[in-house]
């Protein structure tokens, strides 16, 4: 049967070359489409690792010179800040940090491990000891930050669990240490506690390694390398439910008077977070609302082509209706050519498609996602050309022998 | 002759109008994406008001430090251009600005939300803003460190109603300033110009900023003409060797480039090894304008082959007429010619359609204030952009089942008069 068919796709192949062909493309825009589609949800299921409710972020611009002589007193600044905060009875707990959650900014590390001879990268972060009653940090193993890091002579770091697995595989990461195997002036950077999973850049970002530095705000005359105290670039507040924006006002009146040279800009995590959600959103939506269209222009033309095949070949059918075949499997005839031209398109754009990972063009995509993209888009498109071959196929059911035949 | 092609196509479009509804759909559909894709970079890169010099203007708009410390990548800094940067030949202006940053008021416990500028005098001389109240700050302004800004449309409501706003004073940022004139909303997208509130630069809260060859500033140029942009190319790229370091020892080279916007955009689309360092070879914006065209190109693969798809199904309906056409002498060519007019005729007609469809989507962007202040018009160059992207498909879609159709033999073509068949 299923060589008979393809028989009588080969005998047709002009026509049927130019379907293949469409499918092949069609194939292709759907499943760009769709690996983005299955890579975002499938991101958007994971934990996030943070609280966002009730949180807000307030953007501090220094413009003051890079200079080491300004730290002292920055450093001082920053401190009488989180102090001046702690103070409002509508504030739970303040902190500082380098990047804030959801904020554009990142600051990225990565170290060259020998032992496995791959570069790791991660996310990195500065911050003072309160931030993880800020954002509800839950600890997996080891502790927070403390006092008893004071003075140590080692750089503390908690990390996520992501970072841990990348270095370190199952073992414990509490103890050791993840400064740069290549490091000209090495600093050990000891893990003193680990923390579930952690995504700074929101919902939709990948899960990427996360690495929490302590910052004490304390300026050390004679601190090597990144232990020395810095001025924080954002300060996180949790305030307590129910505050307004009101409040806002007080607030920055309140900052403006311990630091009349620096600029505060002041914003809910909540409203950081839906501006992040529109980023991924509306391209998405606009390249799905694209494809969509370019899908319904597949499905309409290729419905057409069908109905007009199925037209100029009245006689064929009428002779096999002739001799006897139901008309069921006529209908299973034509839908079934159909599948096979669709198969040949499908294989090839399958063909092509797999190439992308093995030439490293879409690193993004985990395997599972790569492959729950594949199916997702092949059963769109069989459901596609399906439903497209419906009526065409009926009409070829509805030839009457006597009236084909009486053809010539 | 054409009349009667034009006359014969018109017939066939009636005769089956379902396959006729589905090569418009195909057609229109292509050409909404498209001419919105053009109305984008229209909007991003023509030339509109306030930038109406655009295309003798040049801009510093990213510089690289290399030293000890490694490299710095970003916005030059305002000691940098007032020091080395100025009086380039064949520069008649140069204005110095920083990007747009955030800042908030608080108007009767509500926040007021805008993007202030600050802008040196020269700024409005090179740009020509439309004023609705007042006019610009001068020179003298930014000298005397007068605390006056310009504001938009759109600030002017938030902080006054409609009423006029000249002479008050406005808060931002813990700073006061009297408004000296209210200008026409901006574009975001347009980011040379754009801003809700623009304030000299010495307003700045520390004047830390004079000393850093990096920072937060870009430069604009106007040139006497466009003739004179490659020696203002080369004096520039001799200037950055002669930047005095302050402190050798931790920074000691300066790299960039002066170019358009254009010019610009096209280097932060390339990979990351080419963007930096010294002056880039013109061919980056030429192969900015090349990758579009392929994308376009690839875009309509699609569409281009569903279209010659049901062209060649539908040979058969004209089997008679192609037939009776040969029987009588006319050659392939001619036919061929006609079938092509036949098909641009179609894209055209699917053209007015999108043309219409396009303004509608374009409204709804408009509306939807994804792009503060974007006004998305289709004016005559993007109705060009849509003709000729039309008569494109057309002409693409329209050879292969043309010549198919021309290769008909005379007898089989009669012959198919009868296979036909069913209506």
């Amino acid at each position: 049967m299923i060589k008979h068919l393809c028989k009588l796709v080969w005998n047709r192949k002009r026509i049927n070359f130019l379907v293949t062909l469409e499918i092949f493309f069609s194939f292709l825009v759907v499943f760009a489409v769709i690996v983005f589609a299955v890579y975002y949800t499938d991101n958007y299921r994971r934990p996030l690792g943070f609280d966002y409710q009730n949180v807000w972020y307030v953007g501090v611009e220094r413009r003051a010179g890079s200079g080491d002589k300004d730290l002292p007193q920055q450093l001082e600044t920053s401190r009488r800040l989180l102090a001046a905060l702690r103070e409002f009875g509508e504030i739970e707990s303040a902190a500082g940090d380098y990047t804030a959650p959801y904020s554009r900014g990142n600051w990225t590390s990565a170290h060259d491990y020998k032992k496995t001879g791959k570069t790791i990268y991660f996310g990195c972060n500065a911050v003072t000891d309160d931030l993880k009653d800020v954002l509800g940090l839950r600890m997996v193993s080891g502790r927070w930050f403390g006092k008893e890091d004071d003075g140590a002579s080692y750089k503390p770091v908690v990390i996520n669990r992501k970072l841990a697995r990348d270095l370190f595989g199952d073992e414990d990461p509490v103890g050791k240490d993840i400064s740069d195997p290549t490091a000209k002036e090495k600093v050990e950077q000891r893990v003193v506690g680990l923390i579930d999973d952690f995504r700074k850049n929101g919902e939709f970002a990948e899960l990427s390694g996360y690495a929490i530095y302590r910052n004490d705000l304390t300026f050390k005359p004679d601190a090597r390398g990144n232990i020395q105290g810095e001025p924080p670039r954002s300060l996180l507040i949790k305030v307590r439910p129910g505050t307004t924006a009101a409040f806002e006002e007080k607030l920055l009146a309140r900052m403006q008077t311990e630091a009349k040279d620096w600029s505060f800009n002041i914003k809910p995590l909540v409203e950081m977070r839906a501006s992040v959600f529109q980023e991924y959103l509306v391209p998405m939506a606009a390249f799905g609302l694209v494809a969509g269209f370019l899908l319904i222009m597949v499905g309409l033309g290729l419905t057409g082509v069908l109905w007009l095949n199925v037209t100029q070949r009245t006689k064929e059918m009428g002779l096999r209706r002739a001799k006897g075949a139901t008309r069921r499997r006529i209908y299973k005839q034509i839908l079934g050519e159909l599948f096979i031209v669709t198969t040949i398109g499908l294989l090839v754009g399958t063909l092509v498609v797999v190439q992308f990972p093995l030439l490293n063009l879409m690193g993004f995509a985990s395997p599972e996602v790569y492959t729950a993209s594949i199916f997702i888009s092949l059963g769109l498109i069989y459901l596609l050309t399906t439903v497209c071959g419906l009526y065409p196929s009926l009409l070829a059911t509805r030839i009457h022998p006597a009236e084909a035949l009486h053809y010539e | 002759m054409l009349k009667n092609y034009l006359k014969i196509a018109f017939k066939v479009f009636l005769r089956r109008k379902f396959f006729t509804f589905i090569s418009l759909f195909a057609i229109s559909f292509t050409l909404v994406v498209l001419m919105v894709a053009v109305a984008f970079l229209d909007h991003i890169f023509g030339k509109q008001s306030p930038e109406n010099k655009q295309e003798r203007t040049l801009g510093v708009y990213f510089l690289e430090m290399k030293g000890a410390d490694g490299r710095w990548n970003g916005t030059g800094g305002y000691r940098f251009f007032d020091r080395h940067t100025r009086n380039l030949p064949g520069v008649e202006k140069m204005s110095l600005f920083t990007e747009t940053e955030r800042v908030y008021s608080y108007k009767g416990g509500e926040k007021i939300e805008s993007y202030i500028k600050r802008a040196d005098g020269v700024f409005w001389e090179i740009l020509e803003f439309n004023f609705l109240e007042g006019g610009p700050y001068t020179e003298d302004d930014e000298k005397n460190e007068n605390y006056v800004a310009v504001i938009n449309e759109a600030t002017r409501r938030k902080f006054f109603g409609d009423e006029p706003a000249l002479g008050k004073t406005i808060e931002v940022d813990g700073q006061r300033f009297r408004v000296v004139g209210v200008v026409a909303n901006v574009p975001y997208l347009r980011q040379v110009p754009f801003a809700d509130i623009w304030v000299p630069i010495s307003t700045t809260k520390t004047k830390t900023y004079r000393d850093e060859l990096m920072g937060d500033f870009i430069a604009i140029y106007q040139a006497r003409s466009s003739a004179d942009f490659p020696a203002i190319k080369e004096e520039f790229q001799a200037r950055l060797k002669q930047v005095e370091f302050p402190d050798p020892k931790r920074w000691n080279q300066m790299s960039g480039a002066i170019e358009t916007h254009f010019e610009f955009f096209a280097r932060m689309m390339t990979p990351q090894a080419l963007r930096f360092g010294s002056q880039p070879r013109e061919s980056l914006a030429n192969r900015l304008i090349a990758a579009i065209i392929i994308a376009t190109l690839l875009f309509m693969l699609l569409p281009t082959i569903n279209l010659i798809n049901i062209n060649v199904s539908r040979i058969m309906e004209r089997a008679s007429e192609i037939g009776v056409r040969k029987a009588f002498g006319a050659s392939s060519w001619t036919l061929v010619g006609q079938f092509i007019v036949e098909n641009v005729m179609l894209t055209l007609l699917g053209g007015a359609v999108g043309f219409a469809i396009s303004r509608f989507a374009l409204q709804f962007i408009t509306g939807s204030g994804w792009f503060p202040y974007a006004e998305f018009h289709l004016n005559h160059r993007i109705f060009l952009g849509g003709f000729i992207l039309a008569v494109f498909f057309g002409l693409l879609s329209g050879v292969y089942p043309a010549w198919k159709m021309s290769r008909l033999h005379p007898v089989q073509a009669l012959k198919g008069v009868m296979q036909g068949g069913v209506r």
